[in-house]
This record gives C-alpha cells, sequence and structure tokens, in this order.
C-alpha cells in the first residue's frame, strides 16, 4: 500500500453489517471489527488484504452495495472471460 | 477504476439508499447479479422496463434508474405480457416473489410460459411471505415453521423451475444466491434468450424464514443454503429420499420455440399488409 490507496473500501454509511462478504469470501480477507459505529453495526474490514486475487465475487454478493474493488476496467464486458483476468495469475 | 465507486451504483437511485431491505437479504444481490448480467449481454439500460406486483423482492424496480411498473399483487406477468405485445422492442423484466408467482399469480406465470411470449422473469425465492409477517408460502419446504405453521408446515412444496419447464417455457434455470457467477451467467443467457426465459434464485430471509426456523444470522441461513444445494445433473442419480430437503440447480430448460409476439407480427402482416394493428395509427408520424 502507497499512501492513501486502497484495494477494497468498505462505504460505512451502506453497509448494514450482514457479514455475508465474510462467508462469500474465498480467501478470508474479511474480519470483523470489535467496535459498534454510530448505526450499531459491527462493520467488516479489511485483515489480510495481501490474500485477495480481485476476483470480485465480494462486489457481486454484497446486498447493499457498499464494497468496492479495485477492479480493471471493465473486465466483465468480454464475452469469452466469465471470471477476472487477474484470477488465475497469482498477484504479487 | 481511479475514482473508487461502486460499479452498481450508477444504475441505482443513490438518494433512495441504503435500501430498505433487511440485513442480509438476498435481493440487495440479486440486483448486483442482474445489472452485471445485463453488462455482459450488451444490454441498452434505457430500453429495459421493468415489472414488479407486491413483496420484498417486487421493491426492487423502485431503486433502479429506468422505467417500471409497479402493479397489483401476482398480475406482474399480465401487465408485462401487455406491455410486451403493445412495443415489442422492448425489454421487459419482470421481478417477482414466490407469493406473487406462485400463489395469487400462479395462472398467470404457468399461461405466460405456455405462450411463450419473449419476458424475463426472475423470480426470486424466499420460501415464506416476507412482507406480511411470516405466513407459508407455496414453496416453503415441508417441515418449516412459520407464523401460521406453529407445528411445521405438512404440505408439499412447488417445484417453480420445473413446473415452468413443464408448461412450454424455453429457458428454465434455478440457481441460489450463493452461487453468484452461475447467477450472472444464467441471467445473461435469459436476457439474450428469444423466449420465456424464467429464473427462480433461492434466497436466504433471515428475518422471518430464519428467525422461526433457528437460522437467526444470515451467514447461518447462507451456510445452510450452500450445504443444501445440488446440482441438476448429480441429482438425476439421486433417489427421491436422497432429495429430500435439498435445493437442485441448474438448467430445466434450454430450447428454441415460436415466440408470442413474433407470430402475432407475423399473422398481422398476413392479414392486414401495412394497415398493421399497432403501427397504422402512426404510419405518417414514422
Amino acid at each position: 500500500m502507497i499512501g492513501d490507496f486502497k484495494l477494497i473500501i468498505i462505504d460505512e454509511n451502506l453497509c448494514k453489517g450482514c457479514h455475508l462478504c465474510l462467508f462469500m469470501c474465498y480467501k478470508n480477507v474479511y474480519a470483523i471489527s470489535p467496535e459498534v459505529n454510530k448505526k450499531g453495526v459491527q462493520l467488516p474490514f479489511v485483515k489480510f488484504e495481501e490474500r485477495c486475487t480481485k476476483c470480485g465475487t465480494c462486489e457481486v454478493a454484497c446486498p447493499d452495495q457498499a464494497i468496492t474493488v479495485d477492479l480493471p476496467e471493465n473486465w466483465w464486458m468480454n464475452e469469452d472471460v466469465n471470471f477476472n483476468p487477474l484470477f488465475t495469475r497469482h498477484g504479487k | 477504476m481511479s475514482e473508487n465507486k461502486n460499479r452498481f451504483l450508477p444504475y441505482l437511485r443513490e438518494d433512495r439508499l441504503p435500501h430498505i431491505f433487511c440485513p442480509g437479504c438476498g435481493n440487495g444481490a440479486i440486483i448486483n447479479a442482474f445489472l452485471a448480467a445485463m453488462e455482459k449481454a450488451d444490454m441498452d439500460f434505457d430500453n429495459i422496463a421493468m415489472v414488479s406486483g407486491i413483496g420484498c423482492s417486487s421493491r426492487i424496480p423502485g431503486y433502479l434508474k429506468c422505467d417500471s411498473l409497479h402493479t397489483t399483487h401476482g398480475r406482474a406477468l399480465s401487465f408485462a405480457t401487455g406491455l410486451k405485445t403493445a412495443n415489442k422492442d422492448l425489454d421487459v423484466v419482470v421481478f417477482t416473489g414466490d407469493g406473487d408467482a406462485a400463489s395469487i399469480g400462479g395462472n398467470h406465470l404457468i399461461h405466460a410460459a405456455r405462450r411463450n411470449i419473449n419476458l424475463t422473469v426472475i423470480c426470486i425465492n424466499n420460501n415464506i411471505y416476507g412482507m406480511t409477517g411470516g405466513q407459508i408460502s407455496p414453496t416453503s419446504p415441508k417441515g418449516s415453521f412459520a407464523t401460521t405453521a406453529p407445528y411445521g408446515n405438512l404440505d408439499t412444496p412447488f417445484k417453480l423451475a420445473e413446473l415452468v419447464a413443464a408448461a412450454g417455457a424455453s429457458y428454465s434455470a434455478r440457481w441460489t444466491t450463493v452461487q453468484m457467477e452461475n447467477l450472472v451467467l444464467s441471467i445473461k443467457a435469459g436476457l439474450k434468450n428469444k423466449g420465456f426465459s424464467f429464473i427462480e434464485v433461492a434466497t436466504q430471509c433471515p428475518t422471518y424464514f430464519g428467525r422461526k426456523n433457528k437460522l437467526k444470522t444470515p451467514t447461518a441461513m447462507a451456510a445452510v443454503m450452500k450445504a443444501n444445494t445440488v446440482f441438476k445433473s448429480a441429482a438425476d442419480r439421486m433417489s427421491a429420499r436422497e432429495l429430500e430437503g435439498k435445493i437442485v440447480v441448474g438448467e430445466f430448460a434450454n430450447t428454441q420455440k415460436d415466440e408470442f409476439t413474433e407470430n402475432l407480427e407475423r399473422i398481422s402482416v398476413e392479414k392486414s399488409g401495412k394497415k398493421t394493428l399497432i403501427n397504422s395509427a402512426y404510419s405518417t408520424e414514422l
């Protein structure tokens, strides 16, 4: 991580704390924070960013549109690619 | 992406967010899956008209920035049929729940499937009437508890995807919200298919179904759903006893058939020539 660049951003105003991202993530990137925010929600946070393969499943599976993953531009538009092309390549 | 914004937010009415659905409800994930499938199928978002009935799932078109029609209970498919017949260039998508499609609108569903009219129906099956307080729905599994079934449900549930495939739809599939990649590809196939496309999505309802059935958290419901999922190719080799309480996922119909609006157009040209039913009034303007 350089400066304030973040791979995964969680919107605190939209998240309702269902913790489905913890269940859906294949690589267990997320963890639950012990503190409660002003809405009474225990927000998930990114604990193991180096495990992330940018598959983008959490972004689609988040019911509240709160998760943003820094994916390459429009990878899902390709006809023959069903998954993120970076998913198979082992990153960094 | 440099500005770092969720890729589904441009399609949503952001002033209405966060939406009304309970924490962990699958409806929000299905909005994402539909939008991803729509982008994958190269569809024009301005050409889509959404129709919905009454229910939790039928609130979805209210959060999307496209033309939508919120209709009476169970009659979403009738309104959609009229809309599609009047203007066959529109891409009509119907969001409906299990109470909407299977109980009060059951006949509309099977007759729309029989006619094979070019609609995409996404049926969000949460196994219970969530909006009115947790009553038993026609798709509640046998033995599940609800407000109106304190000793467990005694009836056998509807198998909607098989029902619609038997009624004559050209595309019918069932997936759950834990199989996101398959769901996106299935909705894409349904949008591209010419004919009646029915996609049943089994979702979690932690607030009513989960609370009555000892699965209070969304994660518990999703884990149980994932454990109970059987693919169709594996289910063909299993006995009826082994399949008890399982969710069979896969494609149940994928065929090509005559389509309703094309038949109507053909007969209209055949019988009245240029003076067709729809365009004769506007022929000077066009």
